[in-house]
């Protein structure tokens, strides 16, 4: 069970959530491609209050030789808080969470990227949360389809990463800070939404089957809404938003 | 975007100053564009983005309780630290913290409190029990040379914004931290045989010394660092400090702007 604080109300009499959000609503989306001139390529997204930037370079050569594969390249990839971007501050550096997330956002992006393109080199792929508010792993993986996609990496999709959850009993779409420490599950995807396949996918918490479908259902629908914002970005970066 | 062989580098930059010209085409003493936001992120209790030529960076301030040094029982803290992440440029790797991005942090942290501007007395709630520390990180996100003056900015407008969370803490009301003067810096680099302004990154890779300054609001020294190998003389460090005194004061000027007084 997440948090464990059943008795937090979480709805409104009206069925709508304390930010004024209806169930199957999420928050804003905003992103920006080729924000960081040092970087290949490179995204910025803010989702809610969350802000991630993601930094793309290579391919390069990989090094030390032991990492390197002869048929393709390796995706390195580093998710990491910022100090001052939590609540407490958190010391620099990795710990078991940011590992872990580093793993399945690679596993998720190795998915998609044509890696057999590039045997014996390195993609690296940095995500850096620099505020968070529930989801921060989502819109890291968000941020980084966008700039692999601004490096010009040839990728199969892009891949979406979007979370709904539950609160109060009700199946809800993509969860804010609130609802993530006192609601009672919490459903993380990452959803290429051309292929509608999945390459990211976590769960904790309580949820029925009929649940698990329901959240499903809003992370596509949100997914697809997402996407059309990526591919904008893109747009606005590579040819002045012209369609 | 591959990085250019240094000598071919070096061998540039030194043709070019014999006619006094840089690599980018500014001026000698010419700065790249300085664009600031301020108090832009969530959770952090005051933030700030630099946006410097190809350069950028964040700087958050977060506050803490805790117990003040034995031998300064009515005095706060302050830290500044400066992370060069693999996000910011190719060169950088992962792991522990490098020499490079301590003497940073460590740097813009002397020009801050040397400076005063942070009453470390306004910081004490309890005499010899519960103090606030301040803890300024500050975040490269690109490095496109001159990240030194960047997180200087970063960390003192970030700083000019902070409001001390004490209603999380359970210690009296929010209130806005008091920040006196504005400590600015300004970095200079031998390239091609003389110093220049606001080093680009090929400067920085293809040059020799580098010199730091940081000015206060009356023009007074906080802080000096002289990096990397080699020389300078008396008259040289003349010569750059009139211009770090115009550089700064436009800065400064820039820091207020943002507070909107």
């Amino acid at each position: 069970m997440m948090g464990g604080y059943g008795d937090v109300k979480l709805l409104n009499d009206d069925g709508t959530r304390l930010d004024g959000r209806t169930v199957d609503e999420m928050r804003p989306v905003e992103i920006k491609a080729g924000i960081l001139p040092a970087a290949q390529g490179s995204a910025w997204v803010k989702h809610g209050l969350n802000v991630a930037v993601v930094a793309v370079y290579g391919p390069m050569e990989a090094h030390p030789r032991k990492i390197q594969r002869q048929d393709r390249a390796v995706l390195d990839v580093r998710y990491n808080m910022a100090p001052f971007s939590t609540s407490d501050r958190i010391r620099p550096g990795f710990n078991r969470r940011s590992r872990e997330i580093s793993k399945v956002t690679a596993e998720a992006l190795e998915s998609v990227v044509l890696l057999e393109r590039y045997p014996r080199s390195k993609i690296r792929v940095e995500i850096e949360i620099l505020a968070a508010e529930a989801g921060t792993r989502c819109v890291g993986i968000t941020a980084a389809s966008v700039a692999l996609a601004d490096a010009g990496i040839p990728m199969r999709d892009m891949v979406v990463g979007i979370a709904s959850g539950k609160i109060q009993d009700t199946v809800v779409l993509d969860l804010d800070k609130a609802e993530d420490n006192y609601g009672q599950a919490d459903l993380p995807m990452g959803i290429c939404p051309n292929t509608g396949e999945l390459v990211f996918l976590q769960m904790d918490g309580d949820l029925s089957i009929e649940e698990y479908n329901l959240a499903t259902e809003y992370n596509y629908k949100a997914a697809a809404e997402i996407h059309e914002i990526m591919v904008a970005a893109l747009k606005e970066r590579y040819d002045g938003g012209e369609a | 975007m591959a990085a250019p062989v240094p000598s071919l580098l070096r061998q540039e930059l030194e043709r070019l100053a014999e006619s006094d010209q840089r690599i980018d085409g500014r001026g000698r003493w010419d700065r790249r564009e300085v664009q600031l936001e301020v108090d832009i992120l969530y959770n952090a209790e005051g933030s700030a983005k630099v946006t410097w030529g190809d350069t950028v960076v964040y700087a958050g301030v977060k506050f803490e309780l805790r117990t003040p040094w034995p031998d300064r029982p009515t005095q706060g803290s302050l830290m500044c630290g400066a992370e060069l992440r693999p996000v910011a440029h190719r060169k950088y790797e992962p792991g522990p913290p490098s020499p490079q991005s301590i003497e940073l942090g460590r740097v813009v942290d002397r020009g801050i409190r040397e400076s005063g501007c942070i009453d470390m007395e306004a910081l004490c709630i309890v005499p010899g029990e519960k103090v606030w520390g301040v803890m300024i990180d500050i975040h490269v996100l690109s490095d496109g040379g001159n990240i030194f003056d960047a997180c200087g900015l970063a960390a003192i407008a970030a700083l000019r914004t902070a409001v001390v969370p004490a209603e999380r803490f359970d210690v009296g009301e929010d209130h806005v931290l008091a920040v006196k003067g504005t400590p600015v810096m300004a970095s200079f680099q031998r390239v091609g045989g003389r110093f220049v302004y606001d080093p680009s990154e090929d400067e920085e890779t293809g040059g020799e010394e580098r010199i730091h300054i940081t000015l206060g609001n009356e023009e007074h020294l906080h802080s000096l660092q002289k990096g990397l190998k080699g020389a300078f003389t008396p008259a040289e460090f003349a010569e750059i400090l009139e211009v770090a005194r115009t550089h700064c004061g436009e800065l400064r000027e820039l820091v207020s702007s943002m507070e909107g007084n």
